[in-house]
């Protein structure tokens, strides 16, 4: 049936009751969007009314991503969104001896009206530079799908103020620009990575599709703590498009980087490389699960310093272990160029780890998990004292219920595991 | 139905519009009741309007008591490998001539922000969003998927699962649909 056969009283029918219909649901929908949207939103409110069902109003599920990093000071900070998802701050000094970790007020940065990705692997961060620069940054996602902004606070002063937000790219489309990582080098020089869709949006099309595979990672510098960037400069073509990228600086002070890209054809494994210059770093390859998949992974690599001046790496992946996919969090020691030294590469000895990531100081290296079955979820450590030569796990924690991705923070020979749940901030001294 | 609703939900976006197409407008609210989020990309929709809540025992239920032959297609808002796996499976149902229940079940978010995404899965019958604790909700759909998306699950006629990550092949398909 169609409007072109309705004959006059069922126009006269239908006129009125989708008048009542209207009537009904305005109140209903004034309630739900006090800002006026689209034209189309007049024709369609009526029609979600229609259904004579009100639709369960639940509370939305807390975002609790956090970031954390050591103050020069020692102080560890977090950062994250509350409960009434305000962008906050909290710190807690050093420990004396044995004494506990002393946590103190929660403080909301003024002028954060943004709204934030901060849960599992985009979630706020914190660097700190030298000169009291500080650095929040996150990403800021757009009411188109996949579209963000990545966005950036700065205080000169250690952290006591914070300067408004701002967009840290120079590309300012209403694109992918998403899982950013921010960390200073050795001389103070502020890197910004993330994920980037401008090549693809300009890429031919196949058909209604994009011929462009993956996304690509764009960064840029900053050489005054955030006050003002370098160009856009892209890292590489055809990255995975929702996993973390791990920035770390080698024994030369200059920032790596490791992420999941997609080889050729479309195998998903991890891409290294140093961000020494403006022009197109070498990419090597770090991983070799040769995983071929046309998905989406969202489980981003770790990597720290190691004392042979290589690196320690550990990621997610999937390889072919006989006929069937063999899915594990792995281990690696890299090479100081970025390869693997394929007799490293280990599974870690838990089936349920993921979101691993790993800190280093000389021959201790701490690779830290989550584990979770069912309800309840375990912290979990793999830690050494021969350079990752071998381990022993050891169980930091467990709770019921939501939690965040443990985060890692390091400050010289002491490195903590954060971990965010429900109820609190949970801090796990890594002792070897 | 389908191709009455595809011409009316062209119409509902329409800059100026006459009386027919109001009247199409009235037909498609009535009896397709596209949503809000849909109206703001101006595509044309099935009838979805609300996220039906997917919680842990959720599972359990559709195996038990769910439609039959069904396809549940796990995805993310920041999956975009996603919406192509559901659009190679809705093509497969769609060429099958056969009535299948097909739900994307969103796993990030909830109500109106999972809607947002529903342009992307035209063709589903149900969206469902993810309420709890995303990791529990996902090792009671299967304990060792990790939270690789796409994540599709394939129940035929008489209960026989397959799971694949990424558009199921030809083989499972016509194992689904026969």
């Amino acid at each position: 049936m169609t409007a072109h056969f309705i004959q006059k009283p069922a126009r006269r029918w239908l006129t009125l009751l989708a008048a009542t219909v209207l009537t009904c649901t305005s109140s209903w929908a004034q309630h739900e969007h006090p800002q006026p949207i689209a034209g189309a939103q007049a024709t369609l409110a009526p029609a979600a009314a229609v259904n004579a069902k009100k639709p369960m109003v639940r509370k939305a599920r807390q975002q609790l991503g956090v970031g954390a990093a050591f103050a020069p000071d020692g102080a560890l900070w977090v950062v994250g969104l509350n409960a009434d998802n305000q962008l906050f701050v909290q710190s807690a000094p050093p420990p004396v001896g044995a004494a506990a970790l002393v946590w103190g007020a929660p403080r909301v940065i003024p002028g954060a009206q943004d709204e934030m990705s901060a849960d599992g692997e985009n979630h706020p961060k914190l660097a700190f530079g030298p000169n009291g620069w500080v650095v929040i940054s996150y990403t800021q996602p757009l009411a188109k799908p996949y579209a963000g902004m990545i966005r950036m606070l700065r205080s000169t002063d250690a952290g006591k103020t914070f300067s408004a937000p701002f967009t840290v790219h120079a590309d300012r489309q209403d694109i992918t620009h998403r899982f950013e990582s921010v960390a200073f080098d050795a001389k103070g020089v502020l890197h910004t990575t993330w994920i980037d869709k401008r090549d693809l949006e300009t890429a031919p099309k196949v058909g209604k599709k994009s011929s462009y595979t993956g996304a690509a990672i764009y960064r840029n510098e900053s050489r005054d703590g955030g006050a003002t960037f370098g160009p856009d400069l892209k890292l590489a073509d055809h990255s995975c498009e929702c996993c973390r990228i791990a920035l770390t600086p080698g024994r030369d002070g200059v920032m790596r980087a490791l992420w999941r890209h997609v080889f050729e054809p479309n195998v998903r494994d991890h891409g290294f490389a140093t961000l020494a210059s403006a022009s197109s770093p070498e990419i090597v390859r770090a991983t070799y699960d040769d995983w071929h998949i046309d998905a989406c992974p969202h489980h981003g690599p770790g990597l720290a310093l190691a004392s042979d001046d290589g690196f320690h790496a550990v990621w997610f992946g999937m390889r072919k272990q006989g006929a069937e996919d063999g899915a594990a969090v792995r281990y690696a020691h890299l090479k100081p160029d970025g390869s693997p030294i394929l007799a490293s590469v280990r599974a870690l000895p838990d089936e349920r780890a993921e979101h691993a990531d790993v800190l280093a100081a000389g021959e201790r290296v701490a690779l830290v998990w989550r584990s979770v079955d069912g309800a309840r979820s375990t912290l979990k450590a793999w830690l050494s004292t021969d350079s990752g030569q071998n381990f022993r796990l050891v169980v930091l924690g467990s709770v019921t219920g939501d939690n965040d991705h443990p985060r890692l923070a390091q400050s010289g020979e002491r490195m903590v595991a954060v971990w965010r749940n429900s109820k609190e901030v949970q801090v796990h001294e890594l002792k070897f | 139905m389908n191709s009455n609703f595809e011409s009316a939900g062209v119409k509902v976006g329409a800059p100026h519009v006459g009386r027919r197409a109001a009247l199409l407008t009235t037909l498609a609210a009535l009896f397709y009741m596209p949503n809000r989020a849909l109206a703001l990309v101006h595509q044309a929709q099935a009838a979805i309007n609300k996220v039906v809540s997917f919680e842990v025992s959720t599972w359990h239920k559709l195996l038990k008591k769910g439609p039959r032959p069904a396809a549940y297609v796990f995805t993310t808002t920041y999956c975009p490998t996603c919406p192509d796996a559901f659009e190679q499976l809705n093509a497969a149902v769609l060429a099958s001539h056969k009535k299948v229940e097909l739900a994307a079940v969103v796993m990030d978010v909830q109500g109106e922000r999972a809607l947002a995404h529903a342009h992307h899965y035209q063709g589903a019958t149900r969206i469902y969003a993810f309420e709890g604790f995303e990791p529990e909700i996902r090792q009671s759909v299967d304990p060792k998927w990790r939270n690789v998306t796409p994540y599709v699950v394939l129940i035929g006629r008489s209960g026989v699962v397959q799971r694949c990550i990424g558009a199921p092949d030809a083989a499972m398909l016509k194992a689904w649909l026969d």
